[in-house]
């Protein structure tokens, strides 16, 4: 069976080809990275493997802490509902406070969340690029 | 109800669809137009998209519904439908951008160099999709039977052939948009009924004054969920959504790895705002249509409550948006994962050129007409979960650890894909057989046990195969973890 992959450039990397850089894979993925053939050859050099395990390690590490926190602040809202009696049946502007805490509530949360994970990855990230010697 | 309400409804959300498909039709010339728009699109487009396309039936229908049938403990759903997304961000969304792949399949067999593991993922996958469509075409028999007396058939059949036409005329360029406008078709289908409906309320209705406080006002005698069944909800809305098939195959249309993130985190965004409304029908629908969860409707809950609570031309008007709004549900889950679906199959069986994703297309989106068309609808929300429960325990455990973990192999992958599948389809076909009141808790949510157990066996049989660790395994990490060249990121 033929299958035809159908690969639509990378618009932006393609203004930097370097030539002959198409031998970039036995693997199925040989998108538009090719251009950075000689930057996978470093990556795949022993001190670049280093750096690029300390650079995964860290972002498994935050998004593990990331949802560690979030998961327990979650938690803790029922937790708090039925900790404190009473609480679910006061009242917020006329709605109940259990329907808004977990109606509304925790969104904002989420959002935090994610807006913290999106900010440190990408500093992680501007941290490899740095070691790296990416130019 | 006025049927010509429902009908007009319905209509004028078909023909937008299909004119923003043939829009498309203009501008998807290559192969790759077809399969993901060529990743040019922008993240709040991108962003739209995912959310329109993310809110199914269950989420425009069934959120509430299950609100007004089981109170606070049904506002688990929303919570993780939107931390699914959370989670979804924190461990998939950029390396899995960074991977190259087109689709869930095409990843797994570029991770672990094997053609098996390729056909295993894809066969999951074209089931996890027909279940999921199964539900949205429950939902449309639904609106079409309650809102214009139709036969319940003509929904499900009219869904499929908008989709069919949808995508076999654009393919994925024109879907991007048609889901991006329907995630705003339907935020303003719940949002403006509402603010009419809270406006009706405190104009000095003497129906505001005895508003009951909806956790009292219980229509049902359901008992409260348990901690077990709560957490087991959670787990499989939480790391479900990480392997939906239709989710996935957004995030190729991200030109790298952080703007996926940042489509992420507008995606959340989106959603937050959205949930607050079905949450608020249901609250509003424990006060005033109690009716409907002792008549076995409560699906129907969104669409009936403007009619009721706002009389007269306005009702009608505000019944067409909802109804609107509905379809919009239905039809842009169903094309999505239709796309998604087609993307897989075309692949596999077809040879991947455009004919055969049109071929793929029809056939993924007429099976489950088929199964729907022979299935009682159950409570939508509740089959929806069920099916990230089996998402979470099949392609979850291979994706995460692809990702994270260098000790995976085929063989592991592949065993942890049937336990989950084997585990968490039995407890599904054993809980629909002994019927809802029938079947026990770790039954009827099973991914509490499930999804660890596939993460366990996916881990034992990697570590005791660990010669089949492939020899592309350090250049494919590397290439889903390191940024792109910083040409890429500054846009």
């Amino acid at each position: 069976m033929t299958r035809v992959r159908v690969t639509a450039p990378r618009s932006v990397t393609s203004g930097s080809v370097t030539p002959g850089s198409a031998a970039s894979g036995s693997a199925a993925l040989t998108g538009g990275r090719s251009a950075a053939a000689s930057q996978e050859a470093a990556e795949e050099s022993d001190a670049g493997q280093l750096f690029v395990r300390s650079l995964i390690r860290s972002q498994l590490r935050l998004g593990l802490v990331v949802a560690l926190g979030f998961l327990l602040i979650m938690l803790a809202f029922p937790l708090v509902l039925g900790l404190v009696p009473g609480l679910a049946h006061s009242t917020i502007a006329g709605l109940p406070f259990d329907w808004v805490l977990l109606g509304a509530g925790i969104y904002p949360v989420i959002g935090l969340s994610a807006w913290l994970y999106v900010r440190t990855a990408a500093r992680n990230e501007a941290r490899y690029r740095d070691l790296a010697g990416d130019k | 109800m006025n049927p010509v309400v429902g009908v007009a409804a319905f209509a004028a959300v078909s023909l937008a669809t299909a004119v923003i498909g043939f829009y498309g039709l203009r501008i998807s010339r290559t192969t790759g137009d077809f399969y993901v728009a060529s990743r040019t699109v922008k993240p709040w487009w991108n962003a739209s998209a995912i959310g329109g396309e993310y809110l199914s039936a269950a989420s425009f229908l069934g959120v509430a519904g299950l609100i007004l049938l089981s109170g606070t403990d049904a506002l688990w759903y929303p919570v993780g439908y939107t931390a699914g997304y959370l989670m979804l961000l924190l461990f998939v969304a950029a390396p899995l951008r960074r991977s190259g792949a087109y689709t869930i399949p095409d990843f797994t067999e570029a991770r672990l160099d094997s053609r098996a593991v390729r056909r295993v993922t894809s066969l999951v996958v074209v089931l996890v999709g027909w279940l999921y469509i199964v539900p949205q075409l429950h939902g449309a028999a639904l609106a079409i039977r309650i809102t214009t007396g139709l036969p319940a058939w003509v929904g499900p059949v009219a869904v499929v052939g908008v989709v069919c036409f949808t995508v076999v005329a654009g393919g994925m360029r024109s879907i991007t948009f048609v889901q991006a406008f329907q995630y705003w078709l339907k935020l303003t289908a719940l949002a403006v009924p509402i603010v009419f409906m809270l406006l009706a309320l405190g104009g000095g209705d003497s129906a505001a004054a005895e508003l009951p406080p909806p956790s009292t006002a219980n229509p049902t005698a359901l008992a409260p969920a348990g901690p077990y069944q709560i957490i087991s909800l959670l787990v499989a809305l939480l790391f479900g959504t990480l392997g939906l098939p239709h989710v996935l195959v957004r995030f190729y249309t991200n030109p790298d790895g952080q703007s996926a993130r940042r489509t992420t985190l507008i995606v959340l965004g989106l959603l937050s705002v959205f949930y607050l409304f079905p949450t608020a029908y249901g609250m509003l629908g424990r006060a005033f249509a109690p009716d409907l969860a002792r008549s076995g409707q409560a699906d129907a809950l969104v669409l009936l409550l403007p009619g009721r609570m706002i009389g007269g031309v306005a009702g009608d008007l505000l019944t067409a948006l909802v109804v609107a709004g509905a379809f919009g549900a239905f039809l842009s889950t169903t094309s999505g994962l239709v796309v998604s679906l087609a993307g897989v199959i075309s692949q596999d069986v077809f040879g991947g050129s455009v004919r055969g994703f049109r071929l793929a297309a029809v056939v993924s989106a007429m099976v489950p007409l088929g199964i729907a068309s022979m299935t009682e609808s159950q409570a939508l929300a509740g089959s929806v979960g069920l099916v990230f429960a089996f998402t979470a325990s099949t392609i979850c455990p291979v994706l995460l650890l692809g990702i994270w973990w260098r000790g995976l192999t085929d063989a592991g992958a592949i065993a942890g894909m049937v336990t989950g599948g084997v585990l968490c389809g039995s407890a599904m076909v054993a809980g629909s057989v002994l019927g809802a009141a029938q079947t026990p808790s770790w039954l009827a949510q099973p991914a509490a046990w499930t999804v660890p157990a596939a993460f366990a066996v996916t881990i034992l049989v990697s570590r005791a195969t660990r010669g089949r660790v492939p020899r592309t395994m350090t250049r494919l990490m590397t290439r889903l973890h390191t940024p792109e060249r910083p040409l890429a990121t500054e846009r």
